[in-house]
């Protein structure tokens, strides 16, 4: 569609063109042509009435000269009647009267009186000698005619043109009817007419276009399509193109070898260039990796002095500080001494302090162990009590079985006595004294069992008293067995604490001892620090020589690394222009595709190298 | 069916005391045989509720009685201070009634004791009737009444339905 478009576009609007005007001269043709038609027409109609108007008068006329000459004749056949009748004057007026056209007829005297009169009315002749009041003659036309007789001077004639305008009109109308038919026939023929001009007119155009297309085609198009693939190739920078020049347009075919030999030189032109441009890319790039070491190397010189530099600036600095500080150190040494001397005193006040201290623990354990002892007999005591208590709980136990056995023997005895008592009583009067005995005898076991009760009482609450007790002694052993436990870790700490108060003793004495050798020992450090300290000083001079030494060196390479920077920059800035115009001109295809692969591989191997 | 001693001009008597519910009665002295502790009863099976079983003494076999219940209060069972009196052959045939305690013999004047006048009417009827022939009166001792029973009723008061 894109590529025939021109022509397919060219050949519709022509097309379209020519319709369109088509449509509009077949309009104004048939516009034309109707319009034709109806003038000559309407000419036509205006003659025939111009004709028939013509006819009209010609033909009153001659109907008037007609009857003048009928007048004449027959005033001379009056004149050569000698006597005239009354019969001839009717048989001449009746043979005027028969002709259609006269209407009336009169004939008069000298005095211009009629004598005889006759009158056409409702087709049958009146003869009269005057005219009836009625009849009105106003409307015909009159021929008025001197005889020259005596008897009859005037004959007048009344006609009527009436009849030759029906016929005359008549005949008109005919002659335009027929004219209104002709002209319709003539329309019904045209249209055929103009449609099969329509159909003819568009086959012929349809005709016209395919052949233009055709034409358009093979004259225009083709080589217009191969100039667009052209141009689509070199749009894409594609400068390996086969121009083919055999089209049937000349100047086309001139166009494209033209175009031909100009792509060749600019095809030959692009290879050059891009051979150059690959080899110089290659060489920039060897440079800038030679620069880039050089760079590398220059660097590492650089940071390298650098450290060394940083390091003998540190190691001076270090060596000054050492300096200051063995001075300190000398300084402080002495305050050391003075110290020590302070702290010697005070270990041998301390070493005393501590002795006396060890003998106060010595007497504290012996207290302890005392006390130990002390509480494992109140253990031992508090035992035996327990037991003690056992015992008098069982012995309370067994004087609680006595006394319900004294109870039962109370029981057992009332019995006896009651039945004594019965006893008695059935004996009568010889069994009173009985009685009495008996009566003391119940007594007596109620007295006892009131004993054996009491007794019972007492040893319940013996019991009791006698279990709390025990419990009260079962606290003491436990608060004894505690204090003992306590005692004896007391008197534990006491010894471990006087053995560490011995050996402390001992590390105070050693103390003195170490603390008079380290007075002995910083009298010499100091001397020692002094000596340090002016050593250090020319050390320091030395080193800040040696620093100053090496930062000029540093600064050396440091010029060297700038320059090889800007060595390395030139390089880099090389092979960006030479990667610019390779980016120039690798999109221009110089050759065809097989090639061009291998070149590809070519670059893209040297990128990688890159 | 009175002893011989009661028609004695004596002017003393003496009563077998003891203790039941709560209450304080008395037997006279002579009914009472002897008065047992320790006892072990057999019981009889069908017999009526007022009747405990029998108990062997010295190889004599006697009914006892619950005197509770024939006294009307709720029965109780045997305890440690529960005694049995057993009374002569002449009151009844062998028996003996259980009592809640013993209490002492106890000695009164005659003039002492109000008899229940015995009133032989038919109106007292059941348990009434029972019950008032058990009593035979009352002893006004120093400060407190003693219920004297008939001991040789016992027997008839129990409630034999067969």
């Amino acid at each position: 569609m894109n590529r025939s478009g021109i022509a397919l576009k060219i050949i519709l609007f022509s097309s379209g063109i020519v319709l369109f005007l088509m449509i509009i001269g077949c309009y104004m043709i048939i516009q034309y042509e109707v319009s034709v038609l109806n003038d000559m027409t309407d000419s036509k109609i205006a003659q025939t009435e111009n004709e028939s108007r013509v006819n009209f008068f010609r033909e009153k006329k001659r109907f008037a000269a007609q009857i003048q000459s009928q007048l004449e004749n027959i005033i001379l056949i009056m004149k050569s009647f000698d006597i005239i009748y009354e019969q001839t004057f009717n048989s001449q007026i009746q043979m005027l009267l028969t002709q259609p056209m006269i209407m009336a007829a009169s004939f008069c005297n000298q005095e211009e009186q009629s004598f005889i009169v006759s009158w056409k009315e409702n087709n049958t002749i009146h003869v009269a000698s005057q005219f009836p009041k009625d009849v009105n003659l106003d409307s015909f036309h009159i021929i008025k005619k001197q005889t020259g007789l005596l008897s009859i001077s005037w004959v007048t004639v009344y006609y009527s043109t009436r009849l030759i305008e029906k016929e005359i009109l008549a005949v008109k109308e005919i002659k335009i009817e027929e004219l209104l038919q002709t002209r319709s026939d003539i329309y019904e023929q045209l249209k055929g007419v103009l449609l099969t001009q329509a159909f003819g007119t568009l086959i012929i155009i349809a005709v016209l276009c395919v052949s233009l297309m055709i034409l358009l085609k093979i004259f225009v198009l083709d080589p217009v399509n191969e100039l667009i693939e052209v141009s689509n190739q070199l749009k894409k920078l594609d400068l390996s193109v086969d121009i083919r020049t055999k089209f049937y347009s000349h100047e086309l075919n001139e166009l494209l070898q033209g175009l031909g030999k100009v792509l060749n030189g600019f095809r030959n032109i692009i290879s050059d260039v891009q051979d150059n441009a690959t080899l110089l890319s290659k060489s920039a790039d060897d440079m800038t990796g030679i620069a880039e070491q050089l760079t590398n190397h220059s660097v590492d010189a650089e940071s390298q002095s650098n450290n060394v530099a940083e390091a003998s600036i540190q190691i001076s600095g270090n060596i000054h500080a050492i300096a200051g500080s063995v001075e300190l150190i000398s300084e402080n040494v002495q305050s050391v001494s003075m110290t020590s001397e302070y702290l010697f005193q005070n270990i041998n006040s301390v070493a005393n302090a501590i002795e006396e201290l060890s003998s106060s623990l010595s007497h504290v354990g012996e207290r302890a162990k005392k006390g130990t002892q002390i509480a494992e007999q109140a253990v031992i005591l508090a035992q035996k009590a327990g037991e003690t208590m056992n015992q008098l709980r069982h012995a309370a136990n067994e004087i609680g079985g006595v006394s319900e056995f004294i109870q039962r023997i109370a029981h057992k005895t009332n019995i006896l006595s009651l039945n004594a008592t019965i006893e008695a009583a059935s004996a009568g009067s010889a069994g009173r004294g009985f009685s009495v005995v008996a009566g003391a005898i119940q007594e007596f076991a109620e007295q006892s069992s009131r004993a054996a009760k009491d007794i019972t009482n007492r040893i319940a609450g013996v019991q009791k008293g006698t279990s709390e007790l025990e419990n009260a002694f079962a606290d003491v052993s436990e608060i004894i067995k505690e204090m003992n436990l306590s005692s004896e870790s007391i008197s534990y700490a006491v010894i471990e604490q006087t053995k560490a108060v011995q050996e402390i003793a001992n590390n105070a004495l050693e103390a003195d001892e170490r603390a008079r050798n380290i007075t002995f020992a910083i009298e010499d450090l100091s001397k020692t620090a002094n000596n340090a300290a002016e050593n250090t000083t020319q050390v320091a001079l030395g080193a800040n020589d040696v620093s100053s030494r090496i930062q000029s060196v540093s600064q050396t390479i440091s010029f060297n690394r700038q320059i090889s920077h800007q060595i390395n920059e030139a390089a880099i800035v090389l092979t960006h222009l030479s990667g610019n115009l390779k980016d120039m001109v690798d999109p221009f295809k110089v050759r065809s595709d097989k090639q061009s692969v291998k070149n590809n591989e070519s670059e893209t191997l040297r990128k990688e190298k890159k | 069916m009175p002893s011989q001693s009661k028609k004695l001009p004596a002017t003393k008597r003496q009563f077998c005391t003891f203790h039941l519910a709560g209450h304080y009665f008395g037997v006279d002295i002579l009914d009472v045989k002897e008065i047992i502790d320790e006892v072990t009863l057999t019981k009889i099976h069908h017999a009526p509720t007022e009747i405990m079983g029998f108990v062997n003494i010295r190889g004599h076999v006697h009914l006892v009685l619950d005197l509770r219940l024939l006294l009307n209060f709720s029965s109780k069972s045997v305890d440690e201070s529960s005694r049995v009196l057993l009374f002569h052959p002449k009151v009844g045939e062998s028996f003996g009634v259980m009592v809640d305690q013993i209490g002492h013999m106890v000695e009164v004047e005659e003039n002492l004791i109000e008899y229940r006048l015995s009133d032989d009417s038919a109106s007292a009827l059941g348990r009434d009737y029972r019950k008032a022939n058990l009593e035979k009166g009352v002893c006004k001792l120093q400060n407190k009444l003693l219920i004297i029973l008939d001991a040789s009723t016992f027997l008839n008061a129990v409630d034999f339905k067969r």
